[in-house]
C-alpha cells in the first residue's frame, strides 16, 4: 500500500495491459461468472435498468446498427455498407445479408424502420430524443434503408446508430405498453436463457450468430448488491469478474492474488465541483477562480484514489480524449486563491473568520454531495477544509441521489431551474464521448444545454455550441471544442476535480480476451465477440 | 368473548387502514420525482410532452385522491400493481422473494425459540450459578451486538477466511442442481445468515424464559411439589416449564409477525434474496408500488400473527379460558 | 435484537444481580465511555478531522489502530465518536421518553376515551413493522444528524408509553392521590405534583433502555447508508470501513472490530443499567419477584 501511495500521480495514458490479439480464435470459454450490482429487469430495450452495465448487457441481446470500437468510434456492425450525402442529411445503409432473430425469423430493414418509429411513438428516455431529427425513413427491399435528417447532426453515428437497439417487428408491433413487456428475443450474440429475480441471469451464446462464435459459451450474471461481498467473492473465486470497477485500496491486494489479473485504463467518468451560476455570489467568476485555486486536486487524486486517477482538466475534456486541448492548463495555488479573494474585495469585515462580500454577505455555502458515494463525501470534506483555510465557509450536506437531483437538477430538466450553492457532482463516461459534449454541458438554452445544471450563460459558448452540433468533419469538431475548452477554463462554470481510472479485476484462468474500451472499461460487446469481417 | 374479538377486530382494522394510508402518503412525501427512476439520467433529454406521457402511463398525473382510490380499489382485488422499475407484477416479485425469507426467518425463529426456551429454563433452574451468569452475559452481549457487524465478521472469518461457507446469495447462481446436491447447496448458503439471525434472536426468548421461569419457580405450588419430594426433573418439566412457556409463546407469536420484514439488514449483508431486501432496494429506487406492496404484505403478516396469537392464547393459557 | 425488542413485554432481569454485578458493570461501562467522550480532546492523539498520515495504514506505534481511507487516525476517530454516538443515544432517548411519558401520563391518568385513543396509537406503532418503517422514514427525511435522532425518537416511544401508563394506573389508586383529587386539586397540578414524581424513576429506566436501543439503531442506519456520513459516529466509522473494503484487505481487525465492540459496549452498558433500574423501580416486577408471590 505504501509503495502505491508513494507512486507519483501518473496519467494512465495507455492500457495497463496488452490484451491478446484476436488473431487466431481461442477455444470458447465454457462459463463465465460476472457479478452485476442490481437487478436489471428484463434485458430488452424498454425494461433494462441502468446505463451501465444494463445497456452494455442488453446490447449483447438486442443490437444497434453500429457498435463503438475500442476507441469509442462507431463502426458499422449489422450494416455492410453506408454512405452519407455531402450535406450530411441523407444516410443510406445496406444491411448485412442473412441476419436472423433468435427465433429464426429474418432480420430486415423493415425491423429497423419499425424500431426507429416505435421509439418515437412510445416515449423512451434514452432513444426518443435521438430520433427526433429524423425526417423520413425509406425501406428498399430486405436490406436497403435510407434515413433523412432535417439538419446535419454531428452525433448521429453515435446516437442513435450505435446506441438504439433494433426490435423485432413481428413481436413488438402489437405491444402497446412496452414497459410491461418482458420478451427477450433479439438478434445479438447472446440469448437470455434464465432470469431469477434478485438472484442471477444466465446468458447463452447464440450459435447461429452471423459474426461467428461468441468467445464465451455461457455468461452467468449473479446479482450482488454489496461491493465488499462482490470483491470477497471475486477474491475467493466464487465469481470470475465483476462489472464493478475495483476500488483503489484493493488494487495491491488483488494484484497479489494468484490467478487474478488487474487491468487499468483511463476512466471518462468525471467528478466535478458544480457551481450554481445563478447564485448571487457564485456568479462572480473571480470567486469561482479563487475557489478552484484553493482546492488541491492533486492531493485529492493521491488521497482518495490512491493515485489511480487523473487530475481534472480545466476545459472538462479528459486528457485521453482526441478532443483534449492540452494548451489549456490550470495550476492551483492557495496563495493565488487568497490574492484573488483580496483583489475582488472579499475580506472578513466582521472578524468572524469568514470573508464577506462588499455588501456584507458572508461567503457561506452549502456543499451538496451524494450520500451513497464515500469518495465524493470525503472529497467534499476535503474541499470544506481547504475553503475554510482561505476564509470561505462550506457546509457539507450528504443526501441520497433523489434528493440531490431534486435540488441540482429538478426532474432532470435544466429548464426547471435549480436551488443549491455548490455540489460535488459527476458525469458518467458516455457524456465525454458525445460529439456535442461541451454544448450539452454549457449551452445557455436549456433545450440544447440539456445538462447545463449550473445555469451557465455565455454568448461565445452558445455560438460555438451551435456550430458544434452541425459539424460533421472530426477536424472541425476538434477545432470548435479546442476553442470552447479555452473559454470554459477561463470562466470556471464547473471545476473538474478528477477522473477516476477504470480498474477491473478478473480471473486470468477463465476468460482473458477482454477488450478495454477507452474511458469505459471491459464490459462491452467486443469482450465477448470479435467484430464481423467487413 | 365476542366483545373481546369485536374490539380486537376493530383495532386490527384500524391498523390496516392506517397502514394503507401511511403506505400511500409516505412514498409520495419522499424527495425526488419518480420520473428520475423511470427514466434515469436520460430524462434530461425528454420533451415536455414525453414527460407528460410518462407521468400518465404510471398514473402520476392524476390528482392524489384519485391515485389513492385506485390504490385501495386495486388492493381490495388483491392487485398490488406493477413495479415502476421492472414492469413486472409486484405480487409475482414478492412471490419469488417470500419463500427465501420464510425459509431463513422461519428456521431461525424456530431454532431461537427452542434454544432460548431451553437455555433460559436451565439458567433459571440454576439461578446464580456460573452457568446462569455466563449464559446471561452471552445473551445480553448478543442482544447488544449490531446484527450487520456480526454478519460481516462471520463472512470475514468463515466464508472469506476459512472458505467453509459461500459468501453471498441463496444458492450457487446459474447452476442447475437437483436432489441432494441442490439441498446441500441451499443449506450451505443458509448457514451463515441463519446463524447470525438466530444469534440475535435467541436472547429475547432466553431472557423472557429465564424471567418467567424464575417467577414460576417462586410460586407456591412448585414449592409444594418440591416439598412432596417429587423428583426435581419431573417438577421442572411438568409444572415449571409448562407454565413458564406462556410468555415465550406470546413472544413467539409476536415474532411470527415480524418474520416477513424482520431480516432486512441480514438479507442485505448476505445478499439473500428475501422480502426485506426487496423493500430496501425499492426504497432506494423510489419504486412506489413495490414499496407499498412489500410494506403492505409485511403489515398483513404482522396482523395475521396477532390474530392467530389472540385465537390461540385462550387454548394455551387456562386462566384466560376460564374467564 | 430488532426483531425482538418491540415485543419484549417487560425487562427480564432477576433482582439478585440487579445493581450488584450487572448494574454496576453497566455503570462502569457508561462511565468509561462518557469519560472518553468528555475528555476526547485530551485523550485522542490527533484531531480526527486531520489527515495525519497515509491512508489505509496498518496499526503502528504512531497509530495504534491504523489510519482510515483519508489518512485520519482511527483511534482518535473512535474517541471522538463516543461524543456523537452517545449524544445521538441520549437525545433520541430523550425524545422517545418525552413523548412516551406524556402519552403514558395522560392516558393513564385521564382514562376514558383519551386512554383508548392513545393506547390504540401505541398498539399501532408496536404493530407496524419496525425496521421497514425506520428505513422508510430515514430515506424520506434524509441523512442528517438531527433527522436520525428524530427518526429513532419517534419510533421507540411506544413501549415506554405503555410501561409508564401501567405505572400511572397503579399510582393513581394510591391514597394520597385520591385524597388530592378529592380535595379538588386541578388535574394538571396533581399530575405534575404527585403522579409525575412517582413515575419519573421508571421513566429514567426506560430512558436508558431507549438510549441503548438508539445507539444500535444509529449503527444499523449508518450501515445501510441511511445515516449521516459526515458525522463521526461509531456507526459512520463502520460505514467507511465497510465501503472501503476493510473486510477484504484484512483491515477489519483494527478498523471494524473496535467500533463494533464500542457500540456493543455502549448498548450493553445502557441495557445493564436500564434493566437493573427498571427492576428496582417497577412495582409490578417487584411484586412478581417477591418471595412467595403468585
Amino acid at each position: 500500500m505504501r509503495t502505491l501511495f508513494r507512486a507519483a500521480v501518473v496519467l494512465v495514458l495507455m492500457l495497463a495491459v496488452a490484451l491478446p490479439s484476436p488473431g487466431q480464435a481461442p477455444a470458447q470459454v465454457p462459463t463465465l461468472r460476472m457479478a452485476i450490482t442490481r437487478d436489471e429487469g428484463s434485458l430488452n430495450p424498454y425494461t433494462y435498468q441502468t446505463g451501465y452495465p444494463g445497456w452494455n448487457l442488453m446490447t449483447l441481446v438486442y443490437e444497434p446498427l453500429f457498435t463503438p470500437d475500442a476507441d469509442n468510434i462507431p463502426q458499422p456492425w449489422l450494416v455492410q455498407r453506408y454512405t452519407v450525402s455531402q450535406d450530411g442529411k441523407t444516410w443510406q445503409f445496406t444491411l448485412r445479408p442473412g441476419l436472423r432473430w433468435h427465433d429464426g425469423r429474418p432480420f430486415t430493414a423493415d425491423d429497423v424502420k419499425f424500431t426507429y418509429e416505435y421509439v418515437r411513438r412510445h416515449a423512451h428516455s434514452r432513444w426518443t430524443s435521438q430520433v427526433r431529427g429524423i425526417d423520413s425513413i425509406d425501406v428498399a427491399g430486405p436490406t436497403g434503408l435510407t434515413i433523412r435528417l432535417s439538419a446535419p447532426s454531428s452525433g448521429f453515428a453515435a446516437q442513435p446508430l450505435a446506441d438504439l437497439p433494433i426490435l423485432p417487428k413481428h413481436i413488438w408491433e402489437s405491444v402497446t405498453d412496452p414497459r410491461r413487456f418482458n420478451d427477450m428475443i433479439g438478434s445479438g450474440p447472446y440469448k437470455v436463457a434464465e432470469m431469477r429475480e434478485g438472484q442471477f441471469y444466465r446468458l447463452v451464446a447464440n450459435d447461429t450468430y452471423f459474426a461467428g462464435r461468441p468467445k464465451v459459451r455461457e455468461i452467468i450474471l449473479p446479482i450482488i448488491r454489496d461491493a465488499t461481498v462482490t470483491f470477497t467473492a471475486l477474491k475467493a473465486g466464487e465469481i470470475d469478474t465483476t462489472v464493478r470497477p475495483l476500488s483503489p485500496e484493493l488494487v495491491a491486494e488483488f494484484e497479489r492474488v494468484a490467478g487474478m489479473k488487474v487491468v487499468r485504463g483511463a476512466g471518462y467518468a468525471s467528478t466535478i465541483l458544480q457551481f450554481n451560476l445563478e447564485h448571487p455570489q457564485l456568479k462572480d467568476v473571480r470567486l469561482r477562480r479563487a475557489i478552484a485555486n484553493a482546492i488541491n486536486t492533486r492531493l485529492m487524486v493521491r488521497l482518495l484514489l490512491l493515485g489511480y486517477g487523473v487530475v481534472g482538466s480545466p476545459g472538462y475534456i479528459h486528457p485521453d480524449s482526441p478532443f483534449y486541448n492540452k494548451a489549456v492548463t490550470f495550476n492551483a495555488s492557495k496563495t493565488k486563491a487568497v490574492q484573488l479573494l483580496n483583489e475582488a474585495g472579499y475580506v472578513d469585515r466582521n472578524n468572524d473568520g469568514i470573508r464577506d462580500a462588499s455588501d456584507g454577505t458572508p461567503l457561506r455555502f452549502t456543499l451538496l454531495t451524494l450520500a451513497g458515494n464515500p469518495i465524493r463525501i470525503r472529497g467534499a470534506d476535503l474541499i470544506r477544509t481547504w475553503l475554510r483555510d482561505v476564509g470561505i465557509d462550506a457546509r457539507v450536506v450528504a443526501q441520497e441521489d433523489a434528493s440531490i437531483i431534486s435540488q441540482v437538477w429538478p426532474d432532470f430538466d435544466v429548464c426547471k431551474g435549480r436551488k443549491f450553492d455548490m455540489a460535488v457532482f459527476g458525469w458518467s463516461a458516455p457524456v465525454m464521448n458525445r460529439a456535442t459534449v461541451l454544448r450539452d454541458l454549457f449551452h445557455s438554452d436549456c433545450r440544447f444545454g440539456t445538462i447545463n445544471i449550473g445555469g451557465y450563460k455565455n454568448a461565445e459558448v452558445d455560438r460555438l455550441g451551435g456550430e458544434l452540433a452541425v459539424a460533421i468533419a472530426p477536424e472541425k469538431q476538434k477545432q470548435i471544442l479546442f476553442e470552447m475548452q479555452k473559454v470554459i477554463a477561463a470562466e470556471v462554470p464547473v471545476h473538474v476535480l478528477f477522473y477516476q481510472d477504470g480498474i477491473y479485476a478478473y480471473r486470468a484462468d477463465k476468460h482473458t480476451a477482454w477488450v478495454y474500451q477507452k474511458g469505459q472499461g471491459i464490459v462491452n460487446k467486443l469482450s465477448f465477440i470479435d467484430p464481423p469481417r467487413r | 368473548m365476542w366483545r373481546f374479538f369485536a374490539g380486537k377486530g376493530a383495532q386490527y382494522l384500524l391498523v390496516l387502514v392506517l397502514t394503507i394510508a401511511l403506505n400511500f402518503v409516505l412514498p409520495r412525501m419522499m424527495p425526488g420525482s419518480p420520473l428520475v427512476f423511470l427514466a434515469g439520467e436520460d430524462v434530461g433529454f425528454l420533451t415536455p410532452e414525453q414527460r407528460t406521457q410518462l407521468y400518465a402511463l404510471y398514473g402520476l398525473d392524476q390528482p392524489q385522491w384519485r391515485q389513492f382510490a385506485t390504490y385501495v380499489a386495486n388492493l381490495a382485488r388483491g392487485e398490488l400493481g406493477y413495479s415502476f422499475q421492472r414492469g413486472r407484477p409486484i405480487a409475482a416479485m414478492i412471490g419469488e422473494r417470500l419463500p427465501w425469507t420464510l425459509l431463513l426467518v422461519g428456521i431461525s425463529l424456530a431454532l431461537a425459540t427452542l434454544a432460548g426456551a431451553a437455555l433460559g429454563a436451565i439458567a433459571a433452574w440454576r439461578r446464580g450459578s456460573v452457568y446462569d451468569l455466563g449464559t446471561l452475559g452471552v445473551a445480553m452481549f448478543f442482544e447488544s451486538v449490531p446484527s450487520f457487524w456480526l454478519g460481516m465478521i462471520l463472512i470475514a472469518v468463515f466464508a472469506a477466511g476459512l472458505g467453509w461457507f459461500p459468501i453471498f446469495g441463496a444458492g450457487t447462481a446459474g447452476v442447475a442442481l437437483s436432489g441432494w446436491p441442490l439441498l446441500l447447496d441451499r443449506a450451505r448458503h443458509l448457514v451463515l445468515p441463519l446463524v447470525t439471525l438466530t444469534c440475535i434472536t435467541v436472547p429475547g426468548t432466553f431472557l423472557i424464559m429465564r424471567y418467567s421461569m424464575l417467577s414460576v419457580l417462586g410460586e407456591r405450588y412448585i414449592t409444594t411439589a418440591r416439598a412432596k419430594g417429587v423428583a426435581e426433573r419431573a417438577v421442572l418439566r411438568r409444572h415449571a416449564v409448562r407454565n413458564a412457556l406462556l410468555p415465550v409463546s406470546t413472544v413467539f407469536m409476536l415474532n411470527l409477525g415480524f418474520i416477513v420484514g424482520g431480516a432486512t439488514v441480514i438479507e442485505t449483508v448476505f445478499s439473500y434474496p428475501g422480502i426485506g431486501r426487496l423493500l430496501y432496494e425499492a426504497v432506494l429506487n423510489r419504486d412506489y408500488p413495490v414499496i407499498q406492496g412489500t410494506f403492505f404484505i409485511i403489515t398483513i403478516s404482522v396482523i395475521a400473527a396477532n390474530i392467530v396469537s389472540d385465537l390461540l392464547y385462550p387454548l394455551i393459557d387456562p386462566r384466560v379460558r376460564q374467564r | 435484537m430488532t426483531v425482538v425488542t418491540a415485543a419484549l413485554p417487560q425487562a427480564p432481569m432477576r433482582r439478585r444481580f440487579s445493581l450488584g454485578a450487572v448494574g454496576w458493570t453497566g455503570v462502569l461501562l457508561l462511565v468509561v465511555l462518557t469519560a472518553a467522550a468528555v475528555f476526547a480532546p485530551t485523550l485522542s492523539p490527533y484531531d480526527p478531522e486531520d489527515t495525519v498520515a497515509d491512508p489505509f495504514q496498518a496499526p503502528s506505534r504512531a497509530h495504534p489502530l491504523g489510519t482510515n481511507d483519508v489518512g485520519q487516525d482511527i483511534l482518535s476517530e473512535l474517541i471522538f465518536g463516543a461524543r456523537i454516538s452517545l449524544t445521538i443515544g441520549f437525545l433520541a432517548a430523550a425524545i422517545a421518553i418525552g413523548i412516551g411519558t406524556v402519552v403514558g401520563l395522560v392516558a393513564g391518568f385521564l382514562g376514558g376515551w383519551v386512554d383508548v385513543v392513545l393506547m390504540r396509537a401505541v398498539d399501532l406503532v408496536l404493530v407496524i413493522p419496525f425496521l421497514p418503517l425506520m428505513i422508510l422514514l430515514a430515506a424520506y427525511l434524509g441523512p442528517s444528524f438531527w433527522n436520525i435522532i428524530i427518526v429513532i425518537g419517534i419510533l421507540v416511544w411506544a413501549r415506554p408509553a405503555r410501561v409508564i401508563r401501567a405505572q400511572v394506573l397503579s399510582v393513581k389508586s394510591l391514597d394520597y392521590i385520591e385524597a388530592a383529587l378529592a380535595l379538588g386539586s386541578r388535574t394538571a397540578r396533581v399530575i405534575v405534583r404527585h403522579v409525575l414524581p412517582a413515575v419519573l424513576p421508571l421513566a429514567l429506566a426506560q430512558f436508558i433502555l431507549a438510549a441503548s436501543n438508539a445507539i444500535l439503531i444509529e449503527a444499523s442506519l449508518s450501515f445501510l447508508g441511511l445515516g449521516d456520513p459526515t458525522a463521526k459516529s461509531w456507526g459512520s466509522v463502520l460505514y467507511y470501513a465497510q465501503v472501503r473494503n476493510a473486510f477484504i484487505s484484512g483491515a477489519w481487525v483494527w478498523w471494524v472490530l473496535p467500533p463494533g465492540f464500542l457500540i456493543t459496549a455502549a448498548t450493553l452498558g445502557f441495557a445493564f443499567v436500564g434493566y437493573s433500574l427498571e427492576e428496582i423501580f417497577n412495582p409490578k416486577m417487584r411484586a412478581r419477584h417477591g418471595p412467595g408471590a403468585g
